[in-house]
C-alpha cells in the first residue's frame, strides 16, 4: 500500500451478473477495491475475471447487479464516462500512430491543447522509459516497448482507475519479471487505484495488496496474498495457489491423531471425521518414520529438489533443498507437522479451523 | 581436384534446371505475348498510319498526323470530360455506397453472409445484359420503374435516356449499380478484420464513434480503399458494353466517353488510324491514372 492518502479510486461491485446466451459468466460477483489499492483478479482462464474487469471498464454491461465508483452510480456509464484507462492483453496500440500519436490520443479526444499534449505525451513517456521511441509506430517497437507504449497511454491522462488484463502475458519470461517490478514502482509513484488481472498466481502474489480467487464466475476468497496462500478457504483455492500448489491427502481424524494409510499425525483437537489434509510441498521432509510412499520422479530446480511421491494412489510434491540424486522407485517416508497443515471438509470443501489451530502463530 | 569436379557437376545441373524452366514457362509466355503484347504493338503502329476503309486510297504511314488531329478534335475533348465525369463519379459513388453499407451490414449480427451472396449477383451479370435491363426495365418511359416511381410522387416522366444530362446521370447510375457490390465486399472484409480490441481502446479514450470512424476506421481502412479506387477506376476508365448496351453512347454524344468515341471511329466511320489513335491515347490515360494510384498506395504504407 502505498503510503500516500489517496482519496479517490473506490470500487463497489455488488452482485454483478453477466451472461453470454446461456452461459453465466459472473454469477453474482462482490468486491470492494479501496482508494489507491493495487488488487489483482486471479483464476484460470474462463473464471469471468477478465469479464469483471471489462463490467468496471464499461466495456460490458452487467445483467444485474451495480457498481460504484468513489460512491458514484456507474453501472451504465459508457466508458468513456468513467475516466478508466486500460491496457490491454495485446496493448491495442493504433498501428497507423506514431508512439507520440497513440500516447496522446486519450488527450485529443480530451480537446487538451496541443502544447500540453506534448508536454504531458513527453512526461508519461519518460516515466515508462521510451521518450526516444516517440516518432516510431508500434509496428516497429519489441513487445516491451509495445507494453510501455500502452502504459504510458494509460497514464499520461491521469485517470482515477488503471485497469490491466494480462499485461505481461505477451512478454517473455525475464522481461516479464523486470516490468513487475516496474508496474509495482509506477504504482507506487502514481497512487492510482489498480485492478490488475492475471492467470498467473506468482505475478499476482507478488505485485497485488490484496487479490480476489475466481472460479467458474465466482470469487473464491478475497485478502492479502499472504493471507490467500497461507490460509485458503476452500480446496479449490488450496489447490490453486502455489507452485506447486498444496498437497491435499486424504485422512481420517479420530481422538486428535490424522489416520494416514500406514502413519499417524498428532492433532490435539482437532474434529474428528474424514478431512483432506493440506500441507505444502516445502513443508514436508523425508523421515524414518512417515507417510509411506515411493518415488516417481525427482527434478532437479537446481537449488531445490522437487520429489514426486505415489501415496496410497495421491501425488505428494515436496520440495528439499538438498540436491542430491535419488533414485526413482526408492521407497520413502514423509513427514511434517502438525503445525504446519490445513484440514478441509471433503463434502462443504471449506477449511476446517479448530481452537488449537488457531492459536499457533 | 574432386571438389572441382563436384563444382562443374553442380553448375551444369543448374544450367540444365534452367533451361527446363524456360521450356515449361515457355508455351504460356508465348501465348500471352500473341494474346495481349502484339496486338498493342499493332494497335500502336496503327496510330501512327492513315487506315481509312472508306477513304483507301489515302492508306499510308501518317506520322504523328492522328495525334495532331486528336488535339484538335472538339469530339475528343468532349469524351475525355465524360471520361473523366463519368469515371470520378462513379469511383466516389461506389466507395461512399459501398463503405457505408459495409459499416451497416458489419452491425448485423446474423446472416451477414446473405448479403455477401446477393451482393455478388450484379458483379457476375454481363455488363451487357445490366445496360439492357436497365433500359428496358427501369428508364423506359412509361413503362421503366424509375418512371413509375417519378410518376407515383408527381414529378412526372422523365426521359432518362433519351435526353443529355439524364442520360449520362442513368448510365453513371447503372455502372455504380453493377460495381458497388465489387466494393462493398472488399471493404466488408476489411473492416471485418479490424481488431476489436482498438476500438474498446478508443471508447474509453473518449473517442466519439464519429471519430473512432475518422481516426481508426479510415486509417485503417486506407489500404483496402485505394485497392478499391485502383481497380474501380481501371474498370470505369475501360466501361464500354453497359454503355453501348444503353446508350449506344447517346443521345448525340452525351455519353461517349473516350472508349466509345474510339469504337466508333474505328469502326462506324471505319477511320482504323484515328480510332487506333484514341485507343492509344485511353491506353495511356489508364496507364497514368494507375501509376498515379498506385505510387499513393505506396506512399501511405512507409513506416
Amino acid at each position: 500500500m502505498t503510503t500516500r492518502a489517496i482519496t479517490q479510486g473506490e470500487v463497489i461491485l455488488e452482485g454483478i451478473v453477466k451472461n453470454y446466451g446461456t452461459f453465466r459468466a459472473l454469477k453474482g460477483i462482490d468486491l470492494r477495491i479501496a482508494p489507491g489499492e493495487f488488487f489483482a483478479l486471479l483464476g484460470p482462464s474462463g473464471s469471468g475475471k477478465s469479464t469483471t474487469l471489462r463490467v468496471i471498464a464499461g466495456l460490458e454491461v452487467p445483467d444485474a447487479g451495480r457498481m460504484l465508483v468513489d460512491g458514484t452510480e456507474m453501472t451504465f456509464a459508457p466508458p468513456g464516462e468513467r475516466n478508466v484507462a486500460m491496457v490491454f492483453q495485446n496493448y491495442a496500440l493504433y498501428p497507423h500512430m506514431t508512439l507520440e500519436q497513440n500516447i496522446g490520443f486519450p488527450l485529443k479526444m480530451d480537446g487538451v491543447p496541443k502544447a500540453e499534449i506534448a508536454a504531458r505525451v513527453q512526461d508519461a513517456a519518460r516515466k515508462v522509459r521510451i521518450d526516444h521511441l516517440l516518432a516510431r509506430r508500434p509496428g516497429q517497437l519489441s513487445g516491451g516497448q509495445q507494453q510501455r507504449t500502452a502504459l504510458a497511454r494509460a497514464i499520461v491522462r491521469e485517470p482515477r482507475l488503471f485497469l490491466l488484463d494480462e499485461p505481461l502475458s505477451n512478454l517473455d519470461a525475464q522481461l516479464r519479471l523486470e516490468t513487475r517490478i516496474e508496474l509495482k514502482r509506477l504504482h507506487a509513484s502514481l497512487g492510482v487505484t489498480t485492478i490488475y488481472v492475471t492467470h498467473d498466481q506468482e505475478e499476482a502474489m507478488t505485485i497485488a495488496d490484496r487479490m480476489a480467487v475466481f472460479r467458474d464466475g465466482e470469487i473464491m476468497q478475497i485478502g492479502a496474498p499472504a493471507e490467500v496462500f497461507g490460509r485458503p478457504d476452500t480446496l479449490d483455492v488450496a489447490a490453486f495457489i502455489g507452485s506447486p500448489p498444496m498437497n491435499l491427502i486424504p485422512a481420517r481424524i479420530e481422538g486428535g491423531e490424522a489416520h494416514f494409510p500406514g502413519w499417524r499425525l498428532a492433532l490435539p483437537g482437532a474434529p474428528a471425521g474424514d478431512v483432506v489434509v493440506g500441507v505444502r510441498p516445502g513443508r514436508i521432509r523425508l523421515a524414518d518414520d512417515g507417510l509411506p510412499g515411493k518415488l516417481l520422479l525427482s527434478e532437479n530446480l537446481g537449488e531445490a529438489m522437487l520429489l514426486n511421491v505415489d501415496v496410497d494412489g495421491t501425488l505428494v510434491k515436496l520440495r528439499l533443498p538438498d540436491v542430491s540424486p535419488i533414485a526413482e522407485g526408492t521407497a520413502v517416508r514423509l513427514a511434517f507437522d502438525g503445525s504446519d497443515i490445513l484440514l478441509f471438509d471433503p463434502e462443504t470443501r471449506r477449511r476446517l479451523d479448530w481452537p488449537e489451530m488457531e492459536s499457533r502463530p | 581436384m574432386s571438389s572441382g569436379r563436384a563444382h562443374a557437376d553442380r553448375r551444369a545441373l543448374a544450367a540444365g534446371e534452367r533451361r527446363f524452366a524456360i521450356l515449361l514457362v515457355a508455351p504460356a509466355l508465348l501465348v500471352l505475348l500473341a494474346t495481349t503484347t502484339v496486338p498493342i504493338a499493332f494497335l500502336i503502329w496503327n496510330s501512327f498510319q492513315t487506315i481509312n476503309l472508306a477513304m483507301p486510297f489515302l492508306d499510308g504511314f501518317a506520322g504523328l498526323a492522328n495525334y495532331r488531329q486528336m488535339s484538335g478534335d472538339p469530339a475528343f475533348w468532349h469524351s475525355l470530360q465524360l471520361t473523366a465525369i463519368y469515371t470520378g463519379s462513379t469511383v466516389v459513388m461506389q466507395l461512399v455506397i459501398g463503405l457505408g453499407l459495409a459499416l451497416l451490414v458489419l452491425q448485423i449480427p446474423r446472416g451477414q453472409w446473405l448479403f455477401r451472396i446477393f451482393a455478388i449477383l450484379p458483379i457476375v451479370l454481363a455488363p451487357v445484359v445490366v445496360g439492357l435491363f436497365w433500359r428496358t426495365l427501369m428508364f423506359a418511359p412509361n413503362f421503366g420503374m424509375i418512371d413509375f416511381a417519378t410518376r407515383a410522387l408527381g414529378l412526372g416522366t422523365v426521359n432518362w435516356l433519351g435526353s443529355p444530362t439524364p442520360a449520362l446521370v442513368s448510365v453513371i447510375v447503372i455502372h455504380t449499380w453493377q460495381w458497388t457490390p465489387f466494393a462493398f465486399l472488399v471493404l466488408l472484409a476489411s473492416l471485418a478484420s479490424l481488431p476489436e480490441d482498438l476500438y474498446e481502446a478508443a471508447r474509453l479514450d473518449r473517442a466519439s464513434a464519429w471519430r473512432r470512424f475518422i481516426h481508426i476506421t479510415l486509417p485503417l481502412l486506407r489500404p483496402a480503399i485505394v485497392i478499391v479506387i485502383i481497380m474501380r477506376a481501371m474498370t470505369a476508365l475501360s466501361a464500354f458494353a453497359a454503355i453501348y448496351a444503353a446508350t449506344g453512347g447517346g443521345p448525340g454524344t452525351a455519353t461517349e466517353i473516350l472508349n466509345l468515341y474510339a469504337y466508333r471511329i474505328s469502326f462506324t466511320q471505319l477511320d482504323f488510324g484515328y480510332g487506333s489513335a484514341l485507343a492509344v491515347a485511353l491506353l495511356v490515360l489508364t496507364l497514368a491514372v494507375s501509376g498515379f494510384l498506385f505510387r499513393i498506395r505506396t506512399a501511405g504504407s512507409g513506416p
